[in-house]
């Protein structure tokens, strides 16, 4: 009962926490995170930092929850406005109208392009993929759905469906059929499954969990032609892009170009409150349908009027700061500090790819993203490779970040890449025989070898550092 | 209790006609046809309010999700402090909220279940019981009884009895639905290629349709015989609801993967929860990360929901739903007999079904009662069916208020 302790943690009370996770939740969970030291317990969670619970040590959060802390960890400004909120409302419900929904949903439209005006409010990325599917289906009165290879969508029936990555799927199977999975940048691929049994095309305009891959110009304006011709819906999927994180308010402004139906969820909750929702253009097909079916997709966790006032508050902070600006700026310096850590590295980084600041550092070899995601984490960097690509590094740090902690923070990856060079010493030569590459890249393998590394490292700490200080 | 927000008549007018081309113009006619054509403003304990001042008796409880009121101080004091200290966290991460909210789950459910992937909406605790279903069975079998309402999102959408589902072409594959409550039916769907047998023990949406002991039992034993897994969505039935703390005590069952709804947290955040047993959970150890959820167990929502359960537990709501559920079902008992309209009366505990002749009545009725400060809403499945859930605090006098408004509403029709 009334468990109220959230202040610093000593390594016992770090493995009871450990424990209870591992036995409530997954151990398995607790073993992954734990081999490449990304185990740290969050505290003082502001702007672009957190505080280890257990060291003390500061870290960059580089991965913002998949791109939810747009308006920075902790934004004060939200904070006030969530606790005020509190004196008159709670979720609401879901059955009526209030101002925060009405007014929530009409500021999001008024900062979207072109006629994409209408909203459905929904709870969370996957509730908001389903909608706009469903929008898709039931408008068009077509089944089938195109998606895109390494495309990450969410867990639910229809989201994983169209996720392109087989992981996660493959265990759950039969899913629902008539998704097609094509090549991403392929326009030639979509071209010949398109037709008209075809509801919607759905991407993102940068894959995150893809391995942060941007959809080229060409592709982009191919699929909307495409769509036009044969009636098919367009469905950007910004969950990760929106609200100002590659450089623009969306990333579908840099192409020039509006889907039929976007969704958007993560960073519209202020990291504080969830929210999602699903705007799509005011266009005769989608409307009549809506019209004629207004309870197509209800939500009772989403749209809620607490989540509606928080989401309200983060548009207003977005554009007052036009937090887009400041993304395209920093993102501008970190990728150029990323390309000469490239250029001085180029025997193990392929390449850096980004937009704005969703940022992505490919290896040359899959197994160096746990590697990597060590000696950075060993230099106050959390950052996660991405699901769906273990040899893309994500960098997507709160869109909040100072200048002076960018460049912090490319020391510290540039620390991080040094010191991952003396393990390539003899890791390199042994990943140029197939047998041992294959041994290296395996997830088990890196995650047993990685375990038994922390134990042998957490023993020399406990027992034998303190036995010599004893002894001293 | 008057609220101190009020919207002038032309600020409501505005808000709807926003409302209309935001949204859809068929989203608030039906909302107003449904009596409710005001803009809610917040609530308190039992009631609802809206920008005119008026307060409502919150029969509805956004289905089933304020069962410790409206706005419930000790929660939301708890969140006020909470969001300075924490924030949502990072879902990949483990964390000491998640840790310390499953290890309070575990101890606030009965039985074995004592595992838990938090969620934040309730259709998608349903999607994530079906994929650890087939995911811990190797098998892809999804068996459920007819008047089902689960959700809308796609597993549970494909699991629900709801009208027009075909429009969203094809759904999930290997759903089978047997009659509810037919054992024999039953026992005919399940097989060696089952991984689960899914149902709301009672069937909220749909008149609070419950089986016989004996059939949960049936259900139970040859789910153990063919090893499939059993699974009860109590989105709505779960944390007192009904009179227990959980539906199933009633039954003399206990389901492998139990669903919870946003009565988690009272309606104070969102957040819902699949629990599950530790022999389900080693499918969890060996496929880490193999089902994600960005808002599910965000660290503010752990917090919040740790709040309830200590009020859970410190108000034992579920002796209040079943004294006063008694007592209102009686009362109720009583008007069924005398008025015409209304047919009969189902529920336990403080989640009471009116069933009228129609749809059209049941839909007249909850316009009507608004008039006379109750709000209700008809139940999804079952269109004809009027449901009351409020708070399952309310004392004698909101059990009267409720009986009176109901016995207005009905001599209006």
């Amino acid at each position: 009962m009334g468990y109220d302790r959230w202040n610093r943690m000593d390594v016992q009370e770090r493995d009871y926490v450990q424990h209870l996770f591992g036995k409530h939740i997954s151990r398995g969970q607790v073993r992954y995170l734990r081999c490449a030291h990304l185990d740290i317990y969050e505290r003082d969670r502001q702007g672009c930092t957190v505080m280890d619970a257990v060291s003390g040590k500061k870290f960059f959060d580089c991965f913002s929850s998949a791109g939810c802390f747009n308006v920075g960890r902790g934004n004060p400004k939200i904070r006030e406005v969530l606790q005020k909120a509190l004196d008159e409302w709670d979720m609401g419900s879901h059955h009526l109208l209030s101002e925060p929904k009405i007014r929530f949903a009409e500021k999001l439209a008024s900062l979207c392009p072109g006629d994409l005006d209408k909203v459905v409010l929904c709870a969370s990325g996957a509730d908001a993929c389903a909608g706009a599917i469903k929008l898709a289906r039931g408008a068009t009165g077509r089944n089938g759905v195109i998606t895109m290879n390494k495309a990450y969508h969410g867990h639910e029936g229809f989201s994983l469906s169209a996720n392109g990555k087989d992981y996660y799927k493959e265990l759950f199977e039969p899913l629902m059929p008539g998704f097609h999975i094509v090549p991403f940048n392929d326009l030639e691929a979509v071209r010949r499954i398109a037709s008209k049994d075809i509801a919607a095309i759905i991407l993102e305009p940068v894959q995150g969990e893809g391995g942060i891959h941007v959809a080229t110009q060409e592709f982009m304006s191919g699929l909307r032609e495409l769509c036009d011709k044969l009636g098919i819906m367009l469905i950007f999927d910004e969950v990760q892009t929106g609200f100002g994180r590659t450089g623009k308010m969306w990333a579908m402004e840099h192409y020039g170009l509006v889907p039929d139906i976007m969704f958007t969820a993560k960073s519209i909750s202020g990291g504080l409150y969830p929210n999602g929702a699903v705007v799509y253009r005011d266009i005769k097909v989608l409307t009549d349908y809506v019209e004629k079916n207004p309870f197509f997709h209800t939500s009772h966790s989403g749209g809620s009027d607490l989540g509606c006032i928080v989401s309200e508050a983060v548009l207003d902070y977005l554009v007052e700061n036009r937090v887009w600006e400041h993304a395209a700026d920093i993102g501008r310096r970190f990728k150029d500090g990323l390309m000469e850590i490239w250029r001085e590295n180029s025997h193990v980084i392929r390449e850096v790819r980004a937009l704005g600041l969703m940022i992505g550092v490919e290896y040359k070899y899959e197994f160096l993203g746990a590697l990597m995601a060590e000696c950075l984490a060993k230099q106050g960097v959390w950052a996660v490779y991405s699901g769906n690509a273990p040899e893309v590094m994500r960098f997507q740090i709160p869109i909040t970040a100072r200048v002076e902690e960018v460049d912090e923070l490319l020391a510290r990856i540039r620390a991080a890449v040094n010191s991952m060079k003396i393990y390539l010493v003899f890791l390199l030569p042994l990943a140029r025989i197939p047998m041992f590459r294959m041994i290296l890249d395996n997830l088990k393998v890196q995650i047993t070898t990685f375990n038994l590394i922390r134990d042998l490292e957490e023993f020399v700490s406990r027992y034998v550092l303190k036995a010599l200080e004893f002894r001293g | 209790m008057k609220k101190n927000i009020s919207t002038k008549q032309t600020d409501r007018d505005i808000l709807f006609a926003a409302a209309e081309k935001v949204f859809s113009k068929s989203l608030v006619d039906e909302i107003r046809g449904r009596g409710h054509g005001f803009l809610e403003a917040g609530g308190e304990g039992a009631y609802a309010f809206d920008t005119d001042g008026n307060r409502y008796l919150d029969c509805s409880s956004s289905a089933g999700t304020f069962n410790l009121g409206r706005k419930n101080r000790v929660i939301t004091a708890r969140l006020k402090k909470a969001l300075f200290e924490t924030d949502q966290g990072n879902f990949v991460m483990p964390s000491e909220e998640k840790a310390m909210l499953a290890r309070r789950i575990a101890e606030f459910v009965p039985g074995n279940l004592s595992c838990v992937l938090f969620g934040v909406t309730r259709g998608e605790s349903m999607e994530a019981a079906c994929k650890l279903a087939r995911g811990f069975t190797n098998r892809p079998g999804l068996i459920t009884v007819s008047g089902g309402c689960y959700g809308e999102s796609g597993f549970a959408l494909s699991l629900s009895e709801r009208q027009g589902k075909e429009q969203f072409g094809g759904l999930i594959p290997e759903v089978t639905v047997v009659p509810f409550g037919d054992a024999q039916a039953a026992e005919s769907a399940i097989g060696n290629r089952t991984a689960a047998f899914v149902m709301e023990p009672i069937q909220a949406e749909n008149g609070c349709r419950v089986a016989d002991r004996e059939y949960y039992a049936r259900v139970r034993s040859l789910c153990d015989r063919h090893g499939a897994k059993l699974i009860f969505d109590e989105t709505q039935s779960g944390f007192g609801r009904t009179g227990t703390r959980f539906f199933f005590e009633q039954t003399g069952v206990e389901p492998d993967i139990l669903i919870v709804g946003e009565a988690l947290t009272s309606g104070v955040f969102p957040m819902t929860a699949m629990i599950f047993t530790p022999e389900l959970k080693q499918f969890f150890d060996e496929h880490p990360l193999i089902h994600l959820c960005t808002f599910g167990g965000h660290d503010l929502g752990c917090r919040v929901a740790m709040a309830a359960l200590d009020e859970y537990d410190r108000e034992s709501p579920w002796i209040n739903a079943r004294e006063t559920g008694e007592g209102l079902l009686k009362r109720l008992g009583r008007l069924a007999g005398k008025k015409r309209a209304l047919k009969s009366i189902a529920g336990r505990g403080l989640l009471v079904s009116l069933k009228f002749a129609s749809g059209e009545v049941a839909r007249a009725f909850c316009a009507r009662a608004a008039g006379h400060g109750l709000m209700v809403e008809t139940g999804r499945v079952d269109g004809s069916c009027v449901l009351l859930r409020p708070s399952l605090l309310i004392g004698k006098e909101e059990e009267s208020f409720i009986a009176d408004a109901v016995k207005k509403t009905l001599g209006d029709l």
